[in-house]
């Protein structure tokens, strides 16, 4: 038999059933008796949701029967199968109304059956907002009672919603579990056609909180699957009714996860033989993200700890980058890879530590996601820093593979040992991430020989791969920018445009910033940029960049080259790291940062820069920028490059040197490029500086004149 | 030459909400002008002024405002009285006590005291919350539950609750939800996203983008409603094509210059006169940056502002 077979079958016997169960009371009421289930607008939600009409009287229930009858086509199509799945739920839907009749109550304590339809209201809101992150369908007997308690517990234990329906019902009572709406564990009854009373406020969720017009089938089905996370859980032995209502399940957009070894439908019929597997499976079949609420750690966790110093009277342990092997890592790996809220300590605790003691720390966050890019790596990792801080009694600095960590004494009398680290990564990583980590583990290295092979074998060769991710990314190389419009609070006109060789110009929104930004938060500040349409490479200008800053400055701003500093440059908020500005006697451009006080050759300091630049207003001539920007080649690449930075106060020339060095070898083939720059030690004035740029033989000076 | 004056009309229009059912509903939005630029194409609907009212009762409010309430017994009375001033359009009831900073009181005791008011008047009613968002998510989705059937607006759904309140509300009893965000068009603007991304209908989104007491930062709450108007009618920006209400009462009958007793500055001459001023300064100033109803607390404000409005529009 194949598994059209099944389910037609299973369907073919449940329309029997219903045929004679409705032939029977007609015979005995006659066709104008009543039938309808209590306190619902929608009566019968299902059979109303999916076809538009609504049944009163015994008669319209035969009638109701003709249309299902014509769902239930006998190709071998995968529609024809859900056809007859949802066939079937509709037969079980008429079963159970017809127990309904003359007001009875079919439902004893405690089986709910049909749900009012406040109900729904009340659970429906929480559904809405995720704090209900999912409907568990509970169907059949588990393998022991135990099991099956146990299995509930855990959804239960996530706010997850649990219907049950048959031998799990008698199950959960001999083990004397308490059930009921209050604690979101609703039994529904005993025969396999109570299952509908939960279908009927998928569908009622469907009508009330989704607009979905009563009759538009496509809709409801689509809104099934997107808004409700509902799953089925079916215990073995499976009958063909069972498989059939199942087929139901499934064209609604609702996984069935079963124990018996059955056909299997990737995403959609999955075997999980372990019923402790269970949980973990169907919420990955379903893709329901638990959200973290709190941290289970023995000390406290909150900003407020962030500043905290640990001096070394005060120190239980130190693990220390600087001395011994040490090194934190985010690692995207594959779904199947991770067990999600794993830690694992590999090597001593704390407590195996001596009190004073330096050592080998090496903790590795691994995440898989559906949207989960190895870009984002490096992003979560350095929240770490804040994460670790945030714990009260430790202290956390550096990055990558110089970190030092301190661990209070106090805290360590706490409870606190290595997997709490794991933990707070853990919840941290979950919860901020929750749009891009489906799961995520963590792995915690203390044993010193560990630590040296991950950070030298799996760490460093990571770096560096990133490194030169970083040093590859072009303007030209990727398909997009990015907007930001973080600072429009403040400076409303202002859109900053993201590119790989243009950071932000607060310097803290890199081009993969913003990319992640907008991955996490797909309405926020960051917004894709298309770079189709160029209008002129040599200063940057695009038309789609133009249109978005178009929008994004409501029409304030018209059109912003990215490369120049003359022609339509981009505007600045006011959180500009450095300041740009043109120096016209040595024919280049002198560079001020936030931090220098002094006066610079232009005759401004940068708080004077700083009124001329900001504001969202374009200033040709006057530039902000991100620290960063200085050495990319695409700096004032208008205007003929980095060539033309005449001056920057000394201790911003030592941050760039390096890296402006080589980028001025590369361009120009000049060596020591920085040597040839001024700085407040040598001039503070313009005379003063040109007669040093001779003396260098400075290449602006020998330029095209920039105005 | 002569002048012939160009119309500056737009394409676009704010959206029409109705609040309230039966004939004392009211209309707010609608127009395809600037704020009060009747003179460009007719305004259909007037901005409109609602009263407001807290479970306080009378307790906290000053003299000036008292003795307008006098034999008022319970909040029933108190509510009746307020909807019989003159140019009141709608009612405002605020749920201040439920502040867990405050008074606390419980969910069931302030939904309780909105039924009352609820029932004593047939003027639209706008439920307002503590400002807790934590407690509003719990207050506004009963108050949305306490007045089905009432076309009710809620104050106000936020970035940290909208779910909550944009569920309960726009979806389960289908009133009109209020998105508060504060004094940013982008912020303003990405809340009304996210509530229709719940499946709110657009057209049941009133916007309160956030005030302050005329003098108080003022001028960044005129900036943002302008660059609202702006981008909803000439950039035809469906996001920000909802109209907006400004709860003005709360902010200004706060404010020193509203509050100070005449005893304390004589210099500054008689409080009634000051609260009145500051409240219809402030609300007339945002009515003209674009607000299609304030809410507003003395009823000499309410009648002061409704004929100024009579005669503008």
């Amino acid at each position: 038999m194949t598994l059209f077979d099944v389910v037609f079958s299973g369907n073919d016997t449940v329309y029997g059933l219903t045929e004679g169960a409705i032939n029977g009371a007609i015979e005995k009421h006659g066709a104008d008796k009543a039938i309808a289930f209590p306190n619902t607008a929608y009566s019968l939600p299902c059979y109303y949701g999916v076809t538009g009409t609504k049944v009163a009287t015994l008669g319209e229930l035969k009638d109701a029967l003709g249309v299902v009858k014509s769902l239930m086509t006998r190709e071998k199509r995968l529609n024809d199968a859900f056809m007859s799945g949802v066939a079937t739920a509709l037969c079980a839907e008429f079963i159970e109304v017809l127990k309904y009749m003359d007001g009875a109550v079919p439902y004893e304590e405690p089986c709910y059956g049909h749900l009012a339809d406040a109900v729904i209201r009340e659970l429906g809101v929480p559904l809405v907002t995720g704090d209900i992150p999912g409907v568990a369908v509970i169907l059949g007997s588990a393998p022991t009672a135990q099991e099956g308690v146990e299995l509930v517990k855990s959804y239960q234990a996530q706010g997850i919603l649990v219907t049950l329906v048959g031998g799990i019902i008698d199950q959960c009572e001999e083990m004397g579990y308490k059930t009921g709406a209050n604690v979101r564990v609703i039994p529904l009854g005993k025969d396999v056609t109570s299952v509908i009373h939960v279908v009927s406020v998928a569908v009622r969720a469907a009508l009330i909180f989704g607009n979905i017009q009563p009759g538009d089938a496509a809709g409801l089905m689509k809104y099934t699957f997107e808004r409700v996370p509902a799953f089925v859980n079916a215990f073995a032995p499976l009958d063909p009714v069972i498989v059939a209502c199942g087929a139901g399940a499934i064209a609604l957009g609702f996984p069935v996860i079963t124990n018996e070894e059955t056909f299997r439908v990737p995403k959609s019929l999955i075997v999980q033989k372990d019923v402790s597997k269970f949980n973990a499976t169907s919420l990955e079949a379903r893709d329901i993200k638990i959200k973290i609420t709190n941290i289970d750690i023995p000390v406290a966790f909150a900003s407020a700890f962030e500043g905290e110093i640990i001096r070394r009277g005060d120190m239980q342990v130190e693990f220390d980058g600087s001395r011994v092997d040490c090194c934190e890592l985010v690692h995207a790996k594959e779904a199947s890879e991770i067990e999600d809220h794993k830690i694992e300590v590999i090597g001593p605790d704390i407590d195996e530590m001596e009190v004073g003691s330096k050592n080998s720390i090496a903790y590795v966050v691994e995440v898989a996601g559906k949207n989960m890019q190895a870009d984002f790596e490096p992003v979560f990792e350095r929240k770490f820093h804040s994460y670790l801080n945030c714990i009260e009694g430790v202290m956390h600095t550096g990055q990558r593979d110089m970190i030092r960590i301190r661990i209070s004494k106090d805290a360590f009398a706490a409870g606190f040992r290595a997997k709490h680290i794991g933990e707070v990564l853990y919840a941290k990583v979950k919860s901020e991430f929750a749009a891009v980590v489906d799961k995520c583990q963590v792995k915690i290295y203390t044993d010193p020989a560990e630590c040296t092979k991950i950070r030298h074998e799996v760490a460093t060769p990571m770096f560096d791969k990133r490194d030169e991710r970083l040093m590859t990314l072009t303007d030209e190389g990727v398909e997009v920018y990015y907007s930001c419009i973080m600072c429009q609070a403040f400076s409303p006109s202002h859109v900053c445009v993201v590119t790989p060789e243009r950071l932000g110009l607060c310097g803290a929104v890199s081009w993969l910033d913003a990319k992640a930004t907008h991955q996490l938060d797909p309405e926020g500040p960051c917004q894709v940029i298309t770079k189709e349409r160029i209008i002129d490479e040599r200063i940057g200008e695009y038309e789609d960049v133009n249109e978005a800053v178009r929008k994004f400055s409501q029409g304030a701003l018209e059109d912003v080259s990215l490369y120049s500093i003359i022609e339509k440059p981009m505007t600045s908020c006011g959180c500009f790291e450095c300041i740009c500005g043109i120096e016209p006697l040595s024919n280049g451009v002198c560079i001020a940062n936030r931090e220098y006080a002094g006066m610079t050759p232009i005759g401004m300091t940068f708080p004077e820069l700083a009124s001329m630049t900001g504001g969202g207003v374009q200033t040709p001539g006057f530039m902000g920028h991100g620290k960063h920007f200085i050495a990319s080649k695409k700096f004032m690449k208008a205007e003929g490059g980095v060539a033309r930075i005449v001056w920057m106060p000394k201790d911003l020339k030592d941050q760039v040197a390096e890296r402006l060095n080589e980028t001025a070898k590369e361009m120009y083939g000049i060596e020591n490029f920085v040597d040839m720059i001024g700085d407040e030690t040598v001039a503070e004035d313009p005379e003063t500086l040109l007669a040093f740029l001779e003396e260098k033989g400075h290449p602006a000076l020998s330029m095209e004149p920039m105005m | 030459m002569p002048f012939t004056a160009k119309s500056g009309k737009f394409n676009a229009s704010i959206n029409t909400v109705e609040i309230g059912s039966g004939d004392k509903a009211v209309k707010i939005g609608g127009e395809n002008v600037l704020p009060l630029y009747s003179f460009d194409a007719p305004i259909e609907n007037a901005p409109k002024v609602g009263i407001e009212i807290t479970d306080f009762g009378m307790d906290n409010e000053p003299d000036c405002v008292k003795k307008y309430y006098e034999g008022c017994e319970s909040i029933a009375d108190i509510a009746k009285k307020a909807a019989s001033f003159e140019g009141v359009d709608f009612l405002c009831f605020r749920m201040e006590g439920g502040d867990p900073n405050g008074a606390n009181k419980s969910t069931e005791e302030l939904i309780g005291a909105l039924k009352e008011v609820a029932a004593a008047v047939d003027l639209p009613i706008v439920a307002a919350g503590c400002k807790n968002a934590e407690k509003d998510a719990e207050l506004l989705s009963k108050a949305a539950e306490a007045l089905d059937g009432r076309n009710a607006m809620l104050l106000a759904a936020k970035e940290e609750n909208y779910k909550t309140v944009g569920a309960a509300a726009g979806l389960a009893y289908k009133q009109i939800v209020g998105a508060e965000s504060a004094v940013d068009i982008n912020l303003a603007k990405q809340l009304n996203v996210l509530i229709g991304q719940l499946g709110v209908n657009s057209k049941s989104i009133v916007m309160n983008v956030g005030t302050a007491a005329a003098g108080y930062g003022f001028e960044y709450v005129v900036s943002t409603m302008d660059r609202i108007k702006a981008a909803a009618l000439s950039q035809n920006d469906a996001n920000l094509q909802m109209p907006i209400v400004t709860p003005v009462a709360s902010e200004t009958w706060s404010v020193k210059e509203a509050m100070a007793s005449e005893a304390d500055v004589p210099e500054w001459g008689d409080q009634e006169a000051r609260g009145i001023d500051m409240e219809v300064e402030t609300a007339m100033a945002v009515i003209a940056s674009g607000s299609n109803a304030v809410i507003l607390k003395h009823p000499t404000s309410i009648a002061t502002i409704t004929n100024l409005v009579k005669e503008l529009v």
